[in-house]
């Protein structure tokens, strides 16, 4: 049974939209936005690192664990992360509490992010929010540690979350020149979630001749774990339909249009001046239409008016079954995900929490001591997903004694 | 002008050098005439890195090649191979003028510029491989020649690496005053002659194993649809077995050639080696068992690597007729149950070089499939060729771009 936010029930009710930054890359992205955004939207820093919350310009700024890190931030590890956020659990509720779409932005990698996203979503989901994640996965070369704890956080964030726009930073060097200084490669990352969650923000807040409907977006996007694909592009002047559409695709979110193809629902929202043209909306869903498959159910919004603002194509997409997909269970922490198990503060203090143990993760492949890579020692290393192949696959595996 | 009838293929692989002299007979038969062998120095992963000693080896197995076949050679074909070789596909498309009959000048405007496949500066294309063609959107079609259309698109596999270093492999062969017809990359030179056409349409994946690489390439409906390098092979075993047994290097290749394995199960604790005693070696006692193991989580794991890599174009279930198996490495004892515990469901097969003719020992050799296939290439290039006396001067620019179906 699909249930509907509650704010859904209350039409004349114009959703408020609160974005959520978890951890150091989260806070960032949302300082990001704040800057940007035309949309009034609040923001909500969240973290575990006090450093990074002194520098950032939320509206609110929510320091995680101050018991357990001592303001000194996760560092890197995810039962660490996970222990803080317990601890500022009531700080969090205070935080979500009243919105009802949220958007919530995090690198999944560290400490912080990972585990208090998925508990972020869990918690919206359970006030009647519409909770929305925006997340990258870490490079490769940051070691199989990060890697193994972002699936981890993206597994258990799947269960809560409404949709989420997983953005792999291994894509970035798609679009990073060879000699871009990595300041601006990093920007540039950061630069493009932002535009997403702008234009996720746009479109949630309706409005214009052809405005999304609600319940039109949440079929797109709910249950859109899977894999929900996103670009989007702008332009201005001659030919500003071509170009905004060419840029959209060219999004490294969408893979260079190929994901499209995957997308079982697509939405395209386009805004811009009261003067776009019905032939230029026609051009732009031509151009869209073949870049999708033939089942795919495809959708338009347009909002014209703001005088300022280019012509802006946005292409959402979830890709995946038709059919909606069986909740997983929630109850059940499978061993490999770091449970999240809660006490919500309105129960019984003196009823003892249930304790649930996270796994502990496993350090690997720590370059302690001298790496065993015999006659390759000298030869270009051969790297594949983060390891040096060229050291003994038995050793990697800790085969032997 | 008469036909260039013999050709020659090199291959500067990691652990020989190796050319193959063969004859192309007017009945379309290809027939071996000599192999030239010389173990190689200077070269990993595929790579020259001691360009002295790489040349020197060239040299040997060249003057072997001429000694064997009795033929002088002054042209060879040069395979190439590392871990820089990337393929990726690539649709092109023209605009023709309105209704107009399609001819060679419409489908050279369709074929790929190096320019403009936004591959990186410091590479170089080594192949752009015609995989179908489109007229007006109608699919599937094989030869647009003679057809009406108003735009013509064509998909291509494009094949590319570092310049620097594929030149430096051209460099060693010239020293000697050879020349090198053209530059053919190792699996794609392999596939001519370990896959038949049966099937090359049903889809098949060509994985060749040798010392530094290991190249693979997947053909399907006819067409090659992906192709790799990954820069593991024989030498990462060998090693692997040097660090975990702690024995020299030339002592674990001999072991891993003579007692080598992938079976792990059924062997008994006490089953034990005995390496005899040499020069500035003692001789020691292995165990047959971490013998084994180390070899299969070497190449489990490299099957594993293989199937990600594969998976990222084509599907496994497209591969109708299975995964063949060729390269030096694919003599290993078990290597074909590790790949089918790798890919599920998916046929295995031991290859080698086919429908050639000529002692047995050089086409059943599946270390020598690359070397043989070089010389096939050359000879399907030639076939495809015009005759002309002027042809020389074309052969290079035409080769690389010729249909090798």
């Amino acid at each position: 049974m699909i249930s509907y936010p509650r704010w859904l029930e209350d039409t004349a009710h114009t959703p408020r939209l609160r974005l959520i930054g978890v951890g150091n890359a989260g806070v960032h992205i949302a300082d990001r936005i704040a800057r940007l955004a035309s949309c009034d939207i609040e923001t909500v820093a969240l973290n575990s690192d006090q450093h990074s919350l002194n520098n950032s310009s939320a509206s609110t700024r929510i320091a995680l664990g101050p018991m357990t890190t001592h303001g000194l931030g996760a560092g890197g590890d995810a039962e660490t992360g996970l222990e803080a956020a317990k601890e500022s659990l009531k700080e969090i509720l205070t935080a979500i509490d009243g919105a009802d779409v949220l958007l919530i932005c995090a690198g999944l990698g560290g400490g912080t992010g990972g585990p208090t996203t998925a508990l972020i979503a869990k918690l919206g989901k359970e006030r009647g929010a519409l909770p929305l994640a925006i997340v990258t996965s870490p490079f490769r070369f940051e070691g199989r540690r990060r890697a193994t704890q972002a699936t981890e956080a993206l597994d258990e964030l799947k269960k809560h979350a409404d949709a989420i726009v997983h953005f792999e930073n291994d894509r970035m060097a798609d679009f990073a020149e060879a000699g871009q200084e990595a300041a601006k490669t990093f920007a540039a990352c950061d630069e493009l979630l932002a535009g997403a969650i702008k234009t996720l923000a746009c479109v949630t807040k309706g409005g214009g001749p052809l405005p999304v409907s609600l319940p039109d977006l949440i079929s797109i996007l709910r249950h859109s774990g899977d894999g929900c694909v996103f670009g989007s592009g702008s332009a201005d002047g001659v030919g500003r339909a071509e170009l905004a559409l060419e840029e959209a695709l060219r999004s490294p979110l969408l893979d260079n249009g190929r994901l499209l193809k995957d997308g079982v629902e697509v939405l395209v929202h386009i805004s811009g001046p009261a003067n776009i043209a019905f032939l230029e909306v026609a051009k732009i869903m031509q151009g869209v239409s073949k870049h999708i498959a033939e089942k795919t159910n495809l959708h338009l919004t347009l909002s014209a008016g703001e005088e300022t603002i280019p012509l802006t194509v946005a292409l959402i997409g979830r890709t995946g079954a038709v059919e909606a997909r069986p909740l997983p269970p929630r109850e059940q922490p499978t061993i490999q995900q770091p449970a999240i198990q809660m006490a919500v503060p309105e129960d019984d203090p003196a009823r003892p929490t249930p304790k649930t143990v996270a796994p502990k993760i496993r350090q690997e492949n720590l370059p302690l001591d001298p790496i065993a890579k015999g006659r390759f020692d000298k030869s270009e290393p051969t790297m594949f997903e983060g390891e040096d192949l060229d050291i003994p696959t038995f050793i990697r595996r800790k085969l032997l004694r | 002008m008469a036909r260039d009838k013999l050709h020659v293929g090199l291959e500067i692989g990691t652990t020989k050098v190796c050319a193959v002299v063969a004859e192309s007979r007017p009945n379309g038969e290809l027939r071996l005439l000599g192999v030239g062998e010389s173990p190689s120095r200077g070269v990993r992963k595929g790579e020259i890195v001691d360009f002295t000693n790489a040349s020197k080896c060239v040299h040997d197995a060249l003057a072997d090649a001429e000694d064997r076949s009795d033929r002088e050679i002054d042209r060879v074909w040069l395979g190439i191979t590392g871990g820089h070789i990337h393929g990726f596909n690539h649709r092109n498309s023209a605009t023709l003028a309105a209704e107009s009959e399609i001819t060679e000048s419409e489908i050279e405007e369709v074929e790929c510029k190096e320019q403009d496949l936004g591959i990186p500066k410091d590479h170089l294309m080594l192949h752009s491989i015609i995989q179908r063609y489109y007229v007006d959107g109608q699919e599937g079609v094989i030869d647009p020649r003679g057809m009406f259309g108003s735009r013509l698109e064509a998909d291509f596999h494009i094949i590319h690496g570092i310049a620097n270093r594929i030149h430096n492999a051209v460099r060693c062969v010239k020293e000697f005053e050879i020349d090198v017809v053209d530059i053919v990359v190792n699996s794609v030179a392999s596939a001519q002659v370990v896959l038949n056409d049966h099937q090359k349409r049903a889809g098949a994946l060509i994985v060749d194993i040798g010392g530094g690489t290991t190249d693979f390439l997947v053909y399907q409906d006819g067409a090659i649809r992906h192709s790799g390098v990954i820069a593991i092979g024989g030498d990462h075993i060998t090693n692997d077995l040097c660090i975990g047994l702690r024995i020299p290097i030339a002592r674990a290749e001999k072991l891993k050639i003579e007692e080598g394995s992938t079976v792990v199960e059924g062997i008994k604790p006490s089953d034990r080696i005995t390496l005899k005693n040499d020069t500035g070696f003692s001789g020691k006692e292995v165990d047959r068992r971490t013998l084994n193991l180390i070899i299969h989580a070497r190449l489990h794991e490299l099957f594993t690597i293989l199937r990600k890599r594969v998976q990222e174009a084509v599907p496994e279930h497209l591969l109708g007729a299975g995964i063949l198996l060729t390269g030096g490495c694919s003599l290993t004892p078990g290597i074909r149950e590790v790949a089918e515990s790798v890919f599920q469901g998916t046929p295995v097969n031991l290859a080698h070089a086919q429908s050639v003719s000529g002692p047995a020992s050089a086409f059943e050799n599946p270390q020598l499939s690359t070397c043989i296939g070089l010389t096939r290439y050359a000879q399907v290039v030639h076939s495809q060729m015009p005759e002309t006396s002027m042809f020389d001067s074309f052969l290079k620019q035409i080769s690389s771009k010729l249909k090798i179906v």
